[in-house]
């Protein structure tokens, strides 16, 4: 916290003391050569990798072959047809989806109920909803493949949704947003005599169109990233997640030799609808994550 | 927030919009929770035909054995290397991008874009870029170092590589709460520092990293529930564990001795372990936080 509040009266010819950091970022031109330094390399991987999925297998064993391969885009199609893949994104899609429709819906329903209700034992509710961040899958991994297998859900869709369709944070950020609706508005909706559901519909989901689609970003991203628990929950392949199923791509070899091509095809697959949603809908995830932390 | 008015009284109603949320939890989260604290006591019997009581002896065969004493100390050091390396990695380029005036929104998205990749598919394209043979990177650092770098046989190589795959995935997240905290300090905290020509470096060092101190905290809790959670997929697709169990994290371990042995009791212990790390992490978020709210802007 000190900073150096107490030389403020000084005259400020001292900037001739300039620190390293400064001399070699000084200008602003340095820093933005800096940032698309970094930005670049942080991007490396995934350039190299989209180059690489146009090559065919041949010309990847070329190790400093760094050009646009011959294949094309024969390996999108291939992993798409051949290895399932198009099957495994569809199953991604669905299970991430019905997540995300399930969470926010639940958790708008919990939130209208901790804001807008007088009962008792609120605060004690709220705890226990809180208290689950303390137990993700890894803690109850075991009893819960039991129960899935108890209720007949292996394999099937509910038993990569089910569990998800909760969630303390989502529950925790609409309590938070809807506190700060201004209370004109209730107290208006509460003269007019309008119902709960109805409350909700006509007044809190149309103030709340940021916060939905910003929990609906980390949502979806996070559904769309599990791996732990479809592996060991679905094991009839056509099932399968495409986080898992590209996996399956790593066992892909022609005469011996590891088609890396074909699997950087698959990576780069599985990663454009993460990566469409938040390109798109990055202000909204900003602005959720910004209350989170409060 | 307590004299706030609310509106609707009926219990009755209060109740059916959480049950979803209830049930949901209790039957997935709460149940399997305790459910796994009461199995670490019993042992399954051979071929899953029942289980026995077996009182702690689950936790006293983690505590003698050393492959899960290895294991525990790869993954405190794996978190502690995860955690040092992202934030510097992050404070770095957020730092920048909170001293870039022109473009910074553009900027911003080119630079937390990793938040949206899986961790799978950042170990799948690492995986082959640091291939030993094939890897282009590994085939530059070579001939740029002279040194051979076979993390398929190498267990500091291994570990060393899992800890960059994890940087890289955790960049995006960190540089998101990173730029919005530096945003948010208020520049009359700042301006008498910046009209007196401290330089860059020791502004941010001196000056914004202890008002920022909070945001700092929470994502060391985060960057550490990640390195210990979600970094499943880095091991199960780039080392299994190996070579010599240097990269044998506890929550890969633990899914060996549950769905490959069909240890289920021996499991059960591991994840009251992690469920003690978690609470652990949980506690220190918590007092820090109401500590140092006042910080915040």
């Amino acid at each position: 916290m000190a900073t150096n509040t107490d030389t403020a009266t000084e005259p400020a010819p001292s900037r001739r003391l300039r620190t390293r950091f400064e001399r070699a970022f000084g200008g602003d031109l340095l820093v933005h050569v800096a940032l698309a330094g970094a930005i670049a390399l942080v991007a490396l991987p995934l350039v190299l990798a989209v180059v690489m999925s146009t090559q065919s297998t041949t010309e990847v064993y070329e190790v400093t072959n760094l050009g646009l391969g011959s294949a094309g885009l024969s390996n999108y199609e291939t992993a798409l047809t051949e290895y399932n893949l198009t099957r495994y994104m569809i199953n991604s899609a669905v299970m991430s989806v019905v997540i995300v429709v399930g969470k926010v819906s639940l958790s708008l329903l919990a939130a209208l109920a901790l804001v807008y209700y007088r009962f008792p034992f609120e605060r004690a509710v709220f705890t226990f909803i809180l208290l689950t961040l303390l137990v993700p899958v890894p803690v109850r991994i075991v009893p819960l493949f039991q129960l899935m297998a108890d209720l007949g859900w292996a394999n099937s869709l509910l038993s990569i949704t089910g569990p998800y369709i909760a969630s303390a944070t989502a529950v925790f950020l609409f309590r938070q947003h809807f506190m700060s609706i201004p209370e004109s508005l209730v107290e208006n909706a509460r003269l007019d005599g309008v119902g709960p559901l109805s409350f909700l519909v006509r007044v809190l989901i149309p103030m709340s169109r940021g916060m939905i689609a910003g929990v609906s970003v980390i949502t979806f991203i996070y559904a769309w990233n599990q791996y732990l628990w479809p592996l060991i929950v679905v094991s009839d392949q056509s099932k399968q997640v495409v986080q898992v199923g590209i996996k399956f791509l790593q066992g892909a070899s022609q005469s011996g030799l590891t088609q890396w091509g074909l699997i950087m095809a698959g990576a780069v697959i599985a990663l454009l609808p993460p990566l469409a949603v938040l390109v798109t809908l990055h202000r909204p995830l900003l602005e959720t994550f910004a209350i989170q932390q409060k | 927030m307590s004299d706030f008015t609310k509106p609707y009284r009926s219990t009755t109603q209060a109740g059916l919009l959480l049950v979803p949320t209830l049930v949901v939890l209790v039957a997935f989260l709460y149940y399997p929770a305790v459910e796994t604290f009461r199995l670490s006591f019993f042992q399954t019997l051979l071929l899953g035909t029942g289980r026995q009581f077996v009182g702690i002896d689950n936790y006293v065969a983690l505590a003698t054995s050393a492959e899960y004493r290895q294991s525990l100390f790869v993954s405190v050091l794996f978190a502690a290397a995860v955690v040092v390396g992202t934030l510097v990695v992050s404070l770095f380029i957020s730092y920048l991008l909170f001293e870039v005036r022109a473009g910074a929104s553009g900027y911003l998205l080119a630079a937390i874009w990793p938040y949206a990749l899986p961790t799978a598919v950042a170990a799948t394209i690492l995986l082959f870029m640091l291939h030993p043979t094939l890897g282009i990177v590994t085939h530059y650092l070579e001939a740029l170092t002279g040194l051979t770098l076979d993390w398929f046989t190498s267990g500091p190589l291994a570990f060393g590589v899992l800890v960059a795959v994890a940087v890289w995935k955790q960049l995006g997240y960190n540089i998101i709460f990173l730029v919005a905290a530096l945003n948010n300090v208020p520049e009359t905290l700042t301006e008498s520092a910046r009209l007196d020509g401290v330089g860059r470096l020791r502004m941010l060092v001196r000056v914004y990293l202890p008002l920022i101190s909070p945001t700092l905290t929470f994502l060391v809790v985060m960057n550490t529930i990640y390195a210990f959670f979600g970094a499943f997929p880095l091991v199960d697709l780039m080392t299994s564990g190996g070579p010599n169990n240097a990269t044998n994290l506890l929550i890969f371990k633990l899914y060996r001795d549950a769905f490959s042995f069909n240890s289920l009791g021996l499991a059960s212990a591991e994840s009251t372990v992690l469920f003690g790390i978690v609470s652990l992490l949980m506690y220190v978020q918590l007092r820090f936080s109401d500590r140092h709210a006042h910080y915040g802007a």
